[in-house]
């Protein structure tokens, strides 16, 4: 291990990403967008009554936090890993005395940091226009922390190990595309998970996709019972778990394999 | 006994590559029943690498020289074959080789684009781990050395490709490491950056007598540093020694190059008595004449007595021309 190189180059990323921030800016403005469409047609669908048990200024409430939970478990290193692998520029990393995964911590560390500078104000702004409304316990507040670094790291690993794919199959980045359209429909972006079928709601609870993104923000709006909550982190932690183990496995192979066909 | 830096027995790598006929209905078989085929890239090799040499690795592309240091320096995984560098197997891939070891691509950039240099060469002295006094030394004396100290606040993507090869240089020394494989380091540079970074190259090795692989196409920079070359092709190692003996055994041959004070008139005719003499199109009112070398002395007696020479000299041939030759001939 090599933590202090490792932030180092986590400075030094958020250096260069800053050089950036109009792109990232947009980004994270284009993440934004379908979640606002659908806040403003699952709010219309409720109207002056509610949606199992969910009123307009809940589902404010819900979408405006989803907003930044979304934002920060995306990974974006995720793609940068499978295109590296692609273009042989993952040479760099192997030749230096750390492991590679610091550079994608570092990206995902500076990442965050550029995308809140631009989500929190916009969030806040919205949140002054559209008036959400959940009750915010002290529990339900320290509890969404550990709900969303879990999240973040169950998300991270399991896109990091799909990306590294590419080490056999090139254009291993469309399980990433793929990964993301089960967290739209499974991870509470369509429709939170309550107002789901209830089919559709039980492949939700056992799929690792909704505790990559609706769970911490389930926990933090207080939609869920203490019972709920414990089972939530129950599946979190064995996902993350899972998704760790993945990511080892893939990666040991996956070099051994690269290396052996050169690159 | 001091041990080799750099050791290398019977190092040999095969490629599976997939393979296909064109058209369409041949890329949708390909997709049913992929077919392979092996490609032998480095075919049983053997060196031995003293510390602080400079060896030239040298050959026609594909040869196989960059999957050699590829091999040497931890990124490929050998078919067969032993190697050890610094006393390290390389592809084990250990923290602790791979500080004592640097790779740089004259193709690739080991630099963040967007920050300038200094930034970067930071970062690496942490991932690296060089002491804070170390790095500072090392740094302000490879700044001086390439005479760039005012690159280093400009980010990397505004540099000219001379000057980004310098910081390349420069983030792979940074660690002093005990082995260096450079892979056509001058790669689309101009002349004079050539000359700079060779005379660099030059005297760094003599200062920290850092052990030198290098690949270039330009035998400019092999005859400048690398007393000792190796010369490869298609994976197979046909040449291992002194570059002078090798152009030596190769073109028996010295070029003669002459110019008279006035015309001559049977001049074809006086070479036509020599059957060994050959005589080359001129060059700028040069008479050239290719001549066995142990008849130059004769040749050259003949030439001075009998015509009013302005002007002669004696040349090898271009070191270019003899690797032409043993490339287009494939073995020396």
């Amino acid at each position: 291990m090599n933590h202090k190189g490792g932030w180092a180059l986590i400075k030094n990323t958020w250096q260069s990403w800053l050089q950036h921030r109009g792109f990232f800016f947009l980004l994270a403005f284009g993440w934004m967008l379908p979640l606002l469409v659908y806040l403003f047609i699952w709010s219309a669908a409720a109207g002056e009554g509610s949606l199992a048990g969910l009123t307009q200024e809940s589902l404010a409430g819900y979408y405006l936090v989803l907003i930044l939970v979304n934002q920060l478990t995306y990974s974006i290193s995720n793609w940068t890993v499978g295109d590296n692998i692609r273009y042989g520029q993952i040479n760099r990393w192997l030749l230096q005395p750390m492991s590679p995964l610091y550079h994608s911590l570092s990206s995902e560390i500076a990442g965050k940091v550029v995308f809140m500078l631009f989500s929190i104000p916009i969030t806040a702004l919205l949140a002054i226009i559209i008036q959400p409304r959940f009750n915010l316990t002290w529990s339900q507040g320290l509890l969404f922390i550990p709900a969303v670094l879990a999240a973040w790291a169950l998300r991270f690993f399991w896109g990091y190990w799909l990306a590294l794919l590419a080490f056999w199959a090139t254009r291993a980045d469309s399980l990433l595309a793929l990964q993301d359209s089960f967290i739209f429909l499974f991870g509470g972006h369509l429709a939170p998970i309550a107002l789901l079928p209830a089919w559709m709601r039980s492949i939700a609870q056992i799929l690792p996709f909704r505790y990559m993104s609706a769970f911490p923000v389930e926990v933090l709006v207080g939609q869920l019972t203490t019972r709920e909550i414990l089972v939530g982190f129950a599946y979190q932690a064995g996902w993350t778990v899972v998704a760790f183990i993945l990511y080892r496995l893939v990666w040991t192979r996956g070099v051994r394999h690269y290396e052996a066909i050169g690159g | 006994m001091n041990q080799p830096m750099i050791q290398v027995r019977n190092l040999t790598k095969n490629y599976t590559v997939p393979e296909r006929a064109p058209g369409l209905g041949a890329s949708i078989k390909s997709l049913v029943k992929p077919q392979f085929r092996e490609v032998e890239a480095v075919k049983s090799i053997h060196l031995s690498i003293d510390t602080g040499e400079m060896v030239g690795l040298i050959g026609p592309n594909g040869a196989g020289k960059t999957t050699t240091l590829k091999m040497l320096s931890g990124l490929l995984y050998p078919t067969s074959g032993e190697a050890t560098v610094a006393g390290f197997i390389p592809w084990k891939r250990q923290p602790d080789y791979l500080r004592r070891i640097s790779m740089v691509m004259g193709n690739r950039s080991a630099m963040n684009w967007d920050i300038p240099p200094l930034d970067s060469f930071k970062v690496l002295s942490e991932i690296y781990r060089v002491p804070q006094q170390a790095y500072q030394q090392t740094l302000d004396e490879l700044i001086a050395l390439l005479d760039m100290e005012a690159l280093l606040k400009k980010p990397v993507r505004n540099l000219s490709l001379g000057e980004r090869m310098k910081c390349e240089l420069v983030a792979g020394l940074l660690y002093q490491p005990d082995v260096m494989f450079l892979d056509e380091p001058t790669l689309g540079l101009d002349i004079a950056m050539q000359r700079r970074l060779r005379t660099f190259l030059k005297k760094y090795n003599d200062t920290h007598a850092v052990t030198v692989i290098l690949t270039s196409h330009y035998m400019a920079d092999v005859t400048a540093l690398c007393p000792r070359v190796i010369l490869i092709h298609h994976g197979e190692l046909i040449y291992d020694g002194d570059l002078d003996t090798l152009a030596k055994s190769l073109a028996p041959f010295k070029l003669i190059k002459i110019q008279f004070a006035s015309p001559i008139d049977n001049f074809s005719e006086f070479i036509s008595q020599f059957s060994s003499v050959e005589e080359l199109p001129s060059e700028q009112g040069h008479h050239v004449l290719r001549i066995p070398r142990q008849e130059i002395p004769q040749v050259t007696a003949t030439l001075l007595e009998q015509f009013p020479v302005a002007d002669l000299t004696v040349e090898d041939p271009p070191i270019e021309a003899v690797i032409d030759q043993i490339y287009e001939e494939g073995s020396v």
